[in-house]
């Protein structure tokens, strides 16, 4: 019987992406296991448990609509077509997955520092594992979104449905947003090792892109596409993401080109960049845990 | 891929081959922990790295079935070297190659996560050391028998005592028949009765095929369990040979 030993040689460098992603394959059973104890251990101590991811999306959307629908004059921010509940719902969802996921994942690597210094895992591993449990986060927040768009779909008053079969295309946006904050936290987490206040940093940075994207407000209430903000806020590719997903998951429309290009090109860009700085700095980043 | 093949055919050679290996870290006081900090330092063109070598230019080879152990004063540069050859730290010069399955023995139970069960810690610890879960899954009541901790399986790891955590560590990590292992003081790990049987397992498995990478201060025990020793200080090789002479020297080194 001849059974290959296993060899590691120090001497033996990374190949950018391939190594990377080979590694995310061979280590799938670990990645299984990581983002199922993210579910389980995040709300361990709540009474409410699991429902938390449920009920989060929910309290914030009803924040919001109470501020911006109620108390500042109901649909003055929202596009005019949509319901603004489920304009603001899905704001929130697309949004909340963005800046948790990419937070949580420029945080795995020096969290998992003291396994890391221990035993030999492939470090991205466990930043794999974050975005993917931060993509199964907004997956079961899904759940309370479609209830809510079906209390609409009973109670508006309008025609149409708000259901169409452009339901079956939301995974594009929603894939392209982990790749986006895969490829983001990968930078966060290569650099988060080496400097302790990035995290502090990067929490004021993910502040602003909230308020640059169109969650509680639409491209019209700064001025119309053509306007300088207008044009401005249509620049974040975070805009792009929240159109699109809306376009799919209720409006029933096909977003414009460029918006599609914004949102392809932006994820597979950044995951890129991400993981193959990630590899540059492997070896300085494994030596600094 | 089973985690238990201990591959006992094959030359070839030694499975761990540390050659002219040197670790330098950066100074702790020199290190810059902020961007902040780092702006302020390029500004001022004060950015100048301080170094410190934690071990110069070792070499050394580790045969199947061997234990080669490392003694020396703190600070000698032994767990640093445990950890290159442990595969969590890079050389900074050198080379190290190790062939086979490695089962690192080094402050053990730190992959645990307090919150869940020991259950779901084993399986997901004995993971993190490449086994497959789903074997794992098979092994917990074989390990949590071991510890001698079946009865607090569904418990929460943050209330077991350290010696608990320790015991439960060592059973996963001696789960299996390793090629290579690194043990770093993990000998004192619980009470008398475990000390004894952890003892004997890790015989067990020397005498087997396993090579062994020892850190002890307990130089009685290196005597009797290792087949050679190095004597590190200041990150260099002072002394390596058999047991006796090496230790011999080095506590007379020590009064």
């Amino acid at each position: 019987m001849t059974v290959t030993l296993p060899v590691y040689d120090s001497d033996q460098g990374r190949t950018p992406l391939v190594t990377e992603f080979r590694n995310l394959w061979k280590h799938r059973g670990l990645v299984r296991l990581l983002v199922g104890r993210d579910l389980t251990v995040r709300y361990k101590r709540s009474v409410l448990g699991v429902w938390w991811t449920l009920l989060n999306p929910l309290l914030l959307t009803g924040v919001l609509y109470l501020v911006f629908g109620v108390a500042f004059g109901s649909g003055r921010f929202g596009n005019v077509g949509d319901p603004y509940i489920l304009y603001l719902l899905s704001g929130v969802l697309m949004i909340t997955f963005f800046s948790q996921g990419l937070l949580a994942t420029g945080a795995a690597i020096t969290n998992a520092s003291s396994i890391l210094s221990k035993v030999y895992v492939p470090s991205e591993v466990f930043a794999f594992s974050t975005a993917f449990a931060a993509l199964a986060n907004f997956v079961l927040s899904l759940i309370p979104m479609f209830i809510v768009q079906g209390i609409v779909d009973v109670t508006d008053g309008l025609d149409g449905s708000w259901f169409h079969w452009t339901l079956i295309l939301v995974p594009i946006p929603v894939v392209a947003m982990l790749a986006l904050i895969t490829g983001g936290g990968m930078i966060i987490a290569a650099a988060a090792v080496f400097f302790y206040d990035v995290m502090d940093l990067m929490g004021v940075v993910v502040q602003l892109l909230y308020y640059l994207s169109p969650v509680f407000y639409d491209v019209d209430f700064v001025g119309g596409t053509d306007s300088f903000f207008g044009q401005a806020i249509q620049a974040n590719p975070l805009f792009s993401y929240l159109e699109m997903f809306r376009a799919f998951a209720y409006r029933g429309d096909i977003p414009p080109g460029w918006q599609w290009l914004m949102v392809l090109g932006s994820g597979a860009a950044l995951l890129t960049l991400g993981v193959w700085v990630f590899s540059k700095a492997w070896r300085a980043l494994v030596a600094q845990l | 891929m089973n985690p238990m093949a201990n591959t006992t055919s094959s030359d070839v050679g030694p499975l761990i081959e540390v050659m002219d290996v040197s670790v330098e870290y950066q100074m702790a006081e020199d290190r810059v922990g902020t961007i902040k900090e780092f702006a302020v330092q390029a500004l001022k063109r004060q950015r100048t790295l301080k170094r410190f070598e934690a071990v110069k230019d070792v070499s050394f080879t580790v045969r199947r079935g061997e234990t080669l152990a490392l003694i020396g004063p703190n600070g000698a540069g032994k767990t640093t070297l445990m950890k290159v050859v442990a595969r969590v730290l890079p050389p900074t010069r050198g080379r190290v190659i190790v062939r086979g399955n490695l089962a690192p023995m080094i402050a053990l139970g730190a992959g645990f996560n307090p919150e869940v069960s020991a259950y779901d810690n084993i399986i997901l610890f004995g993971t993190l050391l490449g086994r497959d879960p789903e074997y794992m899954r098979e092994r917990v009541p074989i390990i949590a028998e071991w510890a001698g901790l079946t009865e607090f399986i569904q418990t929460p790891v943050r209330n077991y005592s350290s010696g608990m955590t320790a015991r439960l560590g060592f059973a996963v990590a001696a789960d299996v028949d390793p090629d290579v292992m690194v043990v770093d003081e993990v000998l004192s790990v619980g009470d008398q009765v475990f000390q004894k049987k952890s003892f004997e397992r890790m015989q067990s498995l020397m005498s087997g095929g396993t090579a062994v990478l020892l850190v002890s201060h307990a130089l009685d025990q290196v005597e009797k369990m290792a087949d050679r020793v190095i004597w590190l200080d200041h990150g260099s090789v002072v002394m390596s040979g058999d047991p006796e002479t090496v230790v011999n020297a080095y506590k007379a080194s020590v009064q």
